[in-house]
């Protein structure tokens, strides 16, 4: 298949093509910009829909028309787009509606920087709007998982029924790596079954977020419930890289862990003990494989994360607060080095903790 | 009395030629025109490259976040309606993200100068159509050409019967300067939407091209309060454009319909806590 160099922020828009996304609804901020030029270059040529929105509202709303309408649909933006766009993705999780969107996350909070930061983890794992919804929340670290977990993004989000999050950073946006391009193309298909696409078949079906039934809605909040317990046991994926015979376990996601295995390798030259475990999918968090790991020996967890402890919380919970852990993170648009990762290890493997 | 060197000088982001620095000059000579000093005024903001102007002048100052120029601005006012309060935005932070506030600051009327760098583009996000670009102009997003119309800021402004709508150009600083003096001293919301040449992205709206049509609207017989002539003369764009002040209709500003602001800004009227005292006992 072909091989080509593209950067992250391209990577996501072949995704998307290849997935059969149709629609694409945007609104210009850096470091999400380049997703929405390419969007505005592919889609046309394709035959497929592309809107420059006035606000990132806008964006998230045509989303929410399109996705009623059973189209395969995109978004994409960064932090404070993606703040905006919370009371839309309540609303897609409230109607059960598939889409995709796309946060390459840049640093806060308010107007931050540009910089790479990991800050929208809360926001968009736990939830972010009102309501009691999870978004599906993917985290590659390639340029090639930019493209692979898009498509996997729309698969999930059609299965379930609800609002696929990738979540990525500024420099997985600019990175440039080679990209395989996927083997097959989905054909964009709407699903009769609960689309409103203004056909005989679809007369019957209904798209919305508003019971005004109290006993109506609390059932249907259970339904909900029900199926992120269903994505919790069947949708976990992660990378484990040594992690399971090791003693100090690095938990760390995106671009950070990139920087954590060349931190793994050289303390394991140095005869450190140490292993990686990277999360694919935030939510569903690898809750079961981390408690495992804890349970299985004595260890210690760190969080390596560009953000004030947000996924450190998650390793406790799914721990259940058996082991020791600590948080090495930085925030405000640094990049964490390797060496603070490796002091980090140092220091736990000399006993200093 | 207030001096050009009193709202300082800094360096400045902006690209060399940009027509920002034309609208700083003009607001600064401006302010110093009517001898505000820097603690009398407050400038707030968005995001954008228009909405950078805050950082270069030594005043009051708040850069909030992209569209919201026009609501920290009517709050600030509402809290001290003494400070004389400018909101600096952008065609896309004002016209697109914020649309809604300007249409609601307009029906509110706060005595504010909102000044909006009209460049017809996304100047920060390096080039992409604004509310104000012209049918059929290429970027890098609008690839085929722009297709929607553009919006028309003074045709909805008059529409919408705001109290002072101008036009002005960064290329006429002296002219922008009156324009933006006028402004100030009008009581109640004052729009100047300033054509500005944004020379890195928009490369169709030119100084040169600016320049070859606008001429000054002022002319013998123009009523600033007649609403329809207004409207009529807003639509004109294209060979000639218009330049000056469209419209004025003096009415109260939002601040008198505030009752409490009478005997001065809350900052100086702090509430008595007799009258709280009074309305608790009325709950217990
Ligand atoms: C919520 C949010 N969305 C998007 C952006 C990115 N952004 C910053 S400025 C801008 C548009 C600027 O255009 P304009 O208001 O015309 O200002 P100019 O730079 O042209 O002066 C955009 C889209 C942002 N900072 N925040
Ligand atoms: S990008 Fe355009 S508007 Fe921004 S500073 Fe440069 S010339 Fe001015
Ligand atoms: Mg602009």
């Amino acid at each position: 298949m072909a091989t080509q160099l593209v950067k992250g922020n391209t990577a996501a828009v072949i995704g998307a093509l290849y997935a059969g996304c149709d629609c694409y609804f945007g609104y210009p901020i850096t470091p999400a910009s380049e997703i929405l030029q390419e969007a505005s270059k592919y889609f046309p040529m394709l035959g497929r829909k592309f809107v420059q929105a006035e606000s990132e509202e806008a964006a998230i709303n045509m989303v929410y028309g399109a996705a009623s309408a059973g189209h395969r649909v995109m978004t994409a933006s960064s932090g404070p787009g993606i703040s905006l766009k919370q009371e839309g993705i309540s609303y897609l999780a409230g109607a059960e509606l598939p889409c995709v969107i796309v946060d390459i996350m840049r640093a806060g909070p308010g107007l931050g920087n540009i910089g790479p930061e990991q800050g929208d983890y809360s926001q968009v794992v736990k939830g972010g709007g009102h309501g009691n919804y999870k978004n599906i929340v993917l985290a590659p670290n390639s340029v090639q998982e930019m493209c692979d977990m898009v498509i996997k993004g729309f698969e999930l989000a059609f299965k379930y029924r609800n609002p696929v999050v990738v979540l990525a950073d500024g420099v997985l946006g600019q990175m440039v790596e080679s990209l395989q391009f996927p083997e097959v193309s989905v054909k964009p298909e709407i699903d009769t079954s609960w689309a409103v696409s203004g056909t005989p078949q679809t007369r019957e079906n209904l798209v919305t977020s508003i019971f005004l039934d109290f006993n109506q809605l609390e059932e249907f909040n259970y339904e909900i419930q029900e199926k992120y317990e269903t994505i919790e046991e069947e949708e976990v994926d992660y990378e484990d890289y040594m992690a399971r015979d090791a003693s100090i376990i690095l938990v760390s996601y995106g671009i950070s862990s990139r920087i954590c295995r060349s931190a793994v390798d050289q303390a394991r030259k140095e005869g450190i003990n140490v292993g990686l475990f990277r999360p694919k999918t935030l939510f569903p968090f690898p809750k079961k494989e981390l408690k495992e790991i804890a349970g299985s020996k004595e260890c210690t967890f760190v969080s390596v994360e560009m953000s004030n402890g947000q996924m450190l919380e998650d390793i406790r919970l799914a721990i259940e607060c058996s082991r020791p852990t600590s948080l090495v993170y930085r925030m405000g648009g640094n990049l964490i080095t390797m060496d603070q990762v490796l002091e980090r290890i140092r220091e736990i493997a000399a006993g200093e903790e | 009395m207030v001096i050009m060197d009193d709202y300082g000088k800094f360096e400045t982001a902006w690209c060399p030629g940009c027509g920002n620095f034309g609208i700083l000059k003009a607001i600064k000579q401006a302010l110093v025109d009517l001898d505000r000093s820097p603690d009398e005024v407050l400038i707030a903001s968005g995001i954008g490259q228009s909405s950078k102007l805050p950082h270069y002048l030594r005043c009051n100052t708040f850069n909030g976040l992209h569209g919201r120029s026009l609501p920290p601005a009517t709050g600030a006012k509402v809290a001290n309606h003494e400070l004389t309060v400018l909101a600096v935005t952008g065609d896309g932070d004002c016209y697109g993200e914020g649309g809604n506030h300007f249409l609601h600051t307009v029906r509110r009327n706060p005595d504010i100068t909102m000044i909006v760098h009209d460049n017809q583009i996304y100047g920060l996000t390096k080039g992409q159509a604004s509310p104000t670009s012209e049918i059929g102009m290429k970027t890098k997003v609008q690839t085929h050409g722009v297709f929607n119309m553009p919006l028309n800021p003074l045709s909805l402004a008059i529409s919408l019967d705001c109290s002072f709508v101008s036009r002005g150009y960064a290329g006429n600083i002296p002219h922008l300067t009156k324009l933006i003096e006028k402004a100030i001293q009008h009581k109640g919301l004052s729009l100047v939407d300033v054509l500005q040449p944004c020379v890195s992205f928009n490369k169709l709206n030119t100084f040169k091209w600016y320049s070859e049509r606008v001429y000054d609207i002022e002319e013998p017989g123009y009523e600033l309060n007649d609403r329809v002539k207004a409207f009529e003369k807003s639509l004109e764009w294209g060979d000639r454009i218009p330049l000056g002040i469209f419209y004025v209709n003096e009415k109260p500003s939002f601040e008198e319909h505030i009752e409490v602001l009478e005997s001065g800004p809350l900052y100086k009227n702090i509430p008595k806590t007799e009258l709280v005292n009074k309305l608790i006992d009325g709950f217990i």
